[in-house]
């Protein structure tokens, strides 16, 4: 089933009686050439990317609950490449290529929006980190404009630009940066990859992975064994369980990160907006609900709910930056389990053990990674060789020291991202 | 979430700075190879449940805790200063 | 040498309790090992006090404050504190300790009224009830968003001494959270 406007103006007018289910229901196989254990984001964009660019069709992705039911439905969903550190830059740059097209590729409406980001700046240094942040973007070949204040003014009159503590200087603007709807990713992936034969199997939670002599053999799942050729964790904040099936133990701590959503309002915030001074960002979807968000709480916790203080600080900051906001009446907030490498960039790579390969480690910006995650994960499952914008997200960098990057320039440490 | 410290007392988590897994108690030997380096430095068990792991009280009486309570429900069980733990284990 | 001021000048607040900035206090903070000999005869000496106990503050013509299990502060006037120190210098002369004056770089206030603990309460994670904080104890803890430590002077009089640097948003909680009509009757 193809979506087009003809399509929609026959549904209808008939009843919308024609429309069929995004994706079969089936039941797990005895064996796949490949298992994907994971069906969020990037889960699903691996096996579309196995199928679609690879040719590989017996493939199945187990999901332990429905898919998109994990971080990927519940983000801030911002889309954006304006990384500074060779290794990153190349991937989300690759990756914001994919969701420019990603639409006409799926042939699903995921509302891509390319909104405009803007990082404020309320400092000289601040500033200088982020010309330097600019010119590492436009030599990767995306884009970056370092606005003054006046600059930031004209996109964003409502912010409080009098305030004394923290002046705005400017901010650093990114055109091509934005949002989309993050249920419709995955729902999109999760259709393209069912489209080409990829099983996707729900209610199915992975308890043990087989390996024998060094080899991965299959999966132990509450709805029976299943044999695989390849097994693929993609399972975020989790990773750390699924990979002690696999007796390993990976440089992952998981935290919680929580964000917030207020009562729809009509347009008012056009951007997304973060804040330099204290931890803050905002955007509006397109329902009108204003999201924003702050940093994690700063513990492990696998508990999907934070704690007050940084609600506190982040509507703190909110209110410091654009007091407008004040008036608003928060609706929910949740809190995400993120699984926080010690440099703060992910992991895509094979593992000891033949056969299984992991992609984890998104920290708090795996939405914007999920095409070209992947993309380059799938590339990697199905040819045995990195790929090239993903090639420096190795497993190995935290033992031997080398290719860190550690973006935030605070330390490769647990407790420092 | 409120930590007892057992020397000012329960407070809440701000008056906290949290170091992680509290694995610095057992430090690999200077000597010791760079897996074991790697594995110390780096690599986590990070439970779904119950965990150790070490905070210290940098607003009140800046002790180093080693605080048992669990990653799922946030439940709090004990604290003891780290010093006490690490007494033990030699 | 210039007149030494204040953090605030002396400002006060009239809510249900009342606020007021003590004005120049003499601190001296004393880091050591608390249980030794030469530590707790020169705390004697200096002071006339004894080391106090944790969480305890004990009061004369100088209070002495336990701050943690290795170090204490000493008030006292604050045109003795440079002499305090200087003292305890000498008292513990090739002894591993610090003292230093700490005066200037602290801001001290006293809440008065009824509702005293239940101030305190609304802006401290430490738990406050009379059966749990008495006299004669200090507890070091925060106020909302900064450090800070404070002790019962009397059932209605609690003295709070925060860092110089954050008087003013300290004073400002301090009057917000007494403004008449926010009482919780919480004790």
């Amino acid at each position: 089933m193809r979506f087009s406007a003809l399509r929609v103006l026959k549904e209808g007018l008939t009843g919308n009686k024609g429309w069929t289910p995004h994706w079969r229901d089936p039941q797990p196989k005895d064996e796949y050439d490949i298992v994907i254990i994971g069906g969020g984001g990037h889960g699903l964009s691996t096996a579309y990317y196995l199928a679609k660019n690879h040719g590989l069709r017996n493939i199945a992705v187990l999901e332990k609950g429905y898919l998109g039911g994990g971080n990927v439905g519940r983000n801030t969903t911002i889309v954006r490449a304006n990384y500074f550190l060779q290794g990153n830059s190349e991937f989300y740059s690759h990756s914001l290529k994919l969701w420019e097209n990603l639409e006409e590729d799926l042939n699903y409406n995921v509302m891509h929006s390319q909104r405009g980001l803007i990082n404020l700046f309320h400092s000289d240094g601040q500033r200088d980190a982020f010309v330097r942040r600019g010119n590492s973007m436009v030599n990767q070949g995306d884009d970056a404009i370092l606005l003054d204040r006046e600059g930031v003014r004209e996109h964003l009159p409502y912010l409080d630009f009098e305030q004394t503590r923290f002046p705005i200087y400017g901010g650093l603007y990114h055109p091509r940066g934005g949002t989309a709807r993050h249920d419709a990713v995955a729902w999109g992936y999760a259709r393209g990859a069912d489209e080409r034969g990829v099983d996707l199997i729900q209610n199915c939670e992975v308890t043990g992975i087989d390996i024998e002599n060094g080899k991965v053999k299959g999966v132990q799942t509450t709805r029976g064994a299943i044999k695989a050729k390849k097994v693929g964790i993609v399972v975020a904040g989790r990773s750390g369980q699924v990979a002690a099936m696999a007796g390993m133990r990976l440089p992952i701590e998981s935290h919680v990160l929580q964000a917030f959503v207020t009562e729809g309002l009509k347009p008012v915030i056009d951007h997304v907006v973060s804040f330099g001074m204290g931890h803050f960002y905002i955007s509006q979807s397109d329902k009108g609900g204003l999201v924003f968000g702050g940093d994690l709480d700063f513990y492990s916790s696998y508990a999907s709910r934070g704690n007050l203080p940084m609600k506190e600080h982040v509507m703190e900051a909110g209110m410091t930056l654009m007091p407008m906001i004040g008036k608003a009446k928060v609706l929910r907030s949740w809190g995400g389990i993120m699984d926080m490498t010690p440099d703060g960039s992910p992991i895509i790579d094979k593992t000891d053990i033949d056969g299984l390969y992991i992609d984890c480690g998104w920290c708090y910006g795996g939405f914007k990674a999920v095409p070209g995650s992947g993309f380059s994960f799938a590339h990697l499952m199905a040819t045995d060789n990195h790929h090239a914008p993903a090639a420096k997200y190795r497993l190995d960098r935290f033992r031997t020291g080398y290719g860190l990057m550690d973006e935030e320039g605070t330390g490769s440490q647990h407790n420092l991202h | 979430m409120r930590l007892p410290c057992p020397i000012c007392g329960e407070r809440d988590r701000r008056e906290f700075y949290y170091q992680g897994e509290a694995v610095a108690l057992d430090r690999p030997a200077p000597d010791a190879d760079e897996r074991a380096w790697d594995d110390y430095l780096h690599n986590r068990d990070n439970p779904a449940g119950e965990t150790r792991d070490l905070w210290y009280h940098d607003g009140g009486c800046g002790s180093w805790l080693v605080v048992h309570r669990n990653t799922i429900t946030h439940e709090v069980y004990s604290a003891e200063l780290a010093r006490d733990v690490k007494g033990r284990m030699k | 040498m210039s007149n030494a001021v204040s953090a605030l000048n002396g400002a006060s607040s009239n809510g249900y309790v009342t606020v007021a900035e003590r004005g120049l206090v003499g601190m001296v903070t004393l880091r050591g090992d608390l249980a030794s000999k030469e530590l707790n005869d020169a705390v004697k000496s200096v002071t006339g006090q004894e080391v106090p106990a944790q969480r305890a503050i004990v009061h004369g013509d100088m209070s002495v404050a336990w701050m943690s299990p290795d170090e204490l502060l000493i008030v006292c006037d604050h045109a003795k504190a440079d002499q305090v120190v200087s003292d305890l210098g000498a008292a513990l002369k090739g002894v591993h300790h610090m003292a230093v004056n700490v005066s200037d770089a602290r801001a001290v206030f006293a809440i008065t009224g009824e509702k005293t603990r239940e101030v305190l309460a609304k802006m401290a994670p430490a738990d406050v009830h009379p059966d749990r904080f008495g006299m004669g104890e200090i507890r070091r803890t925060r106020l909302s968003q900064v450090p800070a430590a404070f002790w019962m002077v009397s059932e209605t009089e609690a003295t709070v001494v925060c860092f110089r640097s954050v008087a003013e948003y300290v004073f400002k909680l301090m009057s917000v959270n007494s403004v008449a009509g926010s009482e919780v009757d919480a004790f």
